[in-house]
């Protein structure tokens, strides 16, 4: 689903924020990018949804190598791939409904669909009946869940998801991390960046572990070390 | 596709009322400036009404009683191509009873009881003569030369009636194309600046859009819409300050005295409708290329 090829990127001419990266994350794989601030794991996501591109190496996603695709086809390959953030991404004017249903709009989805996959996707997170609430009324673990609500709603082949608990208390960020499971186990290929050693440890995926760009560590049901 | 448009259109309407200010500041200032460039047309319109006689360096116009003879006629033409030395004879034009009428009809369009009295039949015809001289002594001699002659109802000289004129109206047109050339840019700038700051108070909407793979088209339209109906809003105040500018000049110009000249300053009804039409589409124009640019700077992936 995922293959990165001898992958480097750099900021400016300082030292590469990715260096030599390579692996192959298979459909309905759970990963985990794990390191320190700056080990370059928010880099890498960036590199998989396009938002950078690498100075060398190949990224693939979904057997298209996407470096050599057009600026135009970009918005079609974002729709095959969800983003989570530390922050949430939400949008504090509109409802946690229209928050979710923004992602279906904007890329043209008839309303009577949107109507009908938005309370599917609230009530799979686990938030039926807080529709009409906005952002700032909710905690910040019900905030991950639209967020998360908004990344799945389209039925992505893959979730990216940049330290989805960094800002969560650890009873909050396990029930987001069961969600993230449950998502995980329809099929859909989960790649998490995060330096929480609890949650690495008691979910015991892959591990790719990074090191000031480098890829120090690639294990199946690993920890976090 | 409906709901694209609904989405277009509501997110422009939203965009609007976010930055009144600015799209206010914008909607005004590319009316003034669309109101000068119509201006400048009306006037330049009007002084070329004074001045259809005499296009073409035409310096000299014989007029001819409508009733004259063939042989008579005939007799003119010649005697003013006999004069090789003092005129350019291939350029002798003879307007007759048709030509002659339309062309009064613009220099007497603010005018319509001197226009009345004419009429196809009465109205006098005429040879327009470029003098190939530039002495004005030799020109004034020729001029009475031709009054004699039988047929001939009137003589009229350009330097007596309309050289000022002229040279006036090219300045006028110089300045008030310069001036509103400014003005529009002023305006699209502003226009783009509106649109600058559009797009950066709703960046954080715009982010998530591109995440969840909304295409540069769909994010871009809203932004165009609003600039060019700025533009638009702003063209059409201008054209409704024009008529009424153009209304209060037509009434005026009907209290001069009759055969004043002045009377031909008026712009017809058809020609201001044309000068409006065409500000509506420099304002879309305007905005929408103004916004086009700026969403295509500002929105980059």
């Amino acid at each position: 689903m995922i293959r990165l090829e001898n992958v480097s990127k750099m900021y400016g001419n300082e030292t590469p924020a990715v260096r030599d990266a390579s692996f192959d994350v298979a459909k309905g794989d759970f990963v985990f990018l794990v390191g320190p601030s700056g080990s370059g794991k928010s880099t890498l996501l960036r590199l998989v949804n396009r938002q950078e591109r690498p100075e060398r190496g190949n990224v693939w996603v979904a057997g298209r190598n996407i470096n050599e695709l057009p600026n135009s086809q970009i918005p079609f390959l974002r729709r095959t791939m969800g983003n989570v953030f530390q922050d949430y991404k939400l949008l504090a004017n509109k409802t946690v409904f229209e928050n979710v249903a923004f992602a279906l709009e904007v890329i043209g989805k008839p309303r009577h669909l949107i109507a009908q996959q938005v309370p599917q996707v609230l009530d799979l997170v686990g938030l039926a009946g807080k529709e009409d609430r906005f952002p700032n009324q909710l905690s910040g673990g019900e905030q991950q869940r639209v967020s998360i609500a908004r990344a799945f709603v389209n039925r992505p082949f893959i979730l990216l998801a940049d330290e989805p608990t960094g800002n969560l208390d650890p009873a909050t960020g396990e029930g987001i991390m069961s969600l993230l499971d449950e998502i995980n186990r329809t099929g859909t290929t989960v790649v998490m960046a995060t330096h929480d050693h609890r949650v690495v440890n008691a979910m015991r995926k892959r591990v790719i572990q990074l090191d000031r760009g480098v890829i120090v560590r690639d294990q199946e049901r690993g920890v976090y070390e | 596709m409906i709901q694209r448009v609904s989405y277009a259109l509501r997110e422009t309407l939203a965009n609007f009322r976010r930055n009144v200010t600015l799209s206010v500041a914008a909607v005004i200032t590319s009316a003034v400036s669309l109101l000068l460039v119509g201006t400048t047309f009306l006037i330049q319109r009007a002084f070329d009404n004074l001045l259809v006689q005499w296009k073409g360096d035409v310096g000299m116009i014989v007029f001819v009683r409508p009733d004259v003879q063939p042989d008579a006629l005939a007799f003119i033409e010649q005697t003013i191509k006999s004069q090789p030395n003092l005129v350019k004879t291939e350029e002798v034009e003879y307007l007759d009873k048709t030509a002659s009428y339309e062309e009064a009809k613009r220099v007497f369009a603010g005018d319509p009881t001197t226009l009345s009295l004419l009429s196809i039949d009465t109205i006098p015809t005429q040879f327009k003569v470029v003098p190939s001289t530039t002495d004005p002594e030799l020109v004034r001699s020729l001029a009475s030369q031709f009054r004699g002659l039988p047929g001939v109802s009137g003589v009229a000289l350009a330097e007596d009636e309309f050289e000022v004129i002229s040279t006036l109206s090219g300045f006028v047109r110089t300045v008030t194309i310069g001036m509103s050339l400014v003005l529009l840019a002023v305006a699209v700038i502003l226009i783009w600046n509106t649109i600058r700051t559009a797009i950066f108070a709703r960046r954080r909407e715009i982010e998530v859009m591109k995440l969840v793979g909304a295409t540069d088209w769909f994010i871009r339209v809203p932004f165009i819409l609003e600039g060019l109906v700025q533009g638009l809003v702003g063209a059409i105040v201008s054209c409704g300050g024009l008529w009424a500018l153009n209304s209060a000049w037509t009434n005026g110009v009907a209290g001069f005295k009759a055969g004043t000249g002045v009377s031909a300053l008026v712009v017809p009804s058809g020609y201001t409708t044309g000068v409006m039409v065409s500000l509506l589409v420099i304002g879309a124009l305007a905005g929408g290329i103004g916004s086009g640019v700026a969403s295509s700077k500002f929105l980059d992936v």
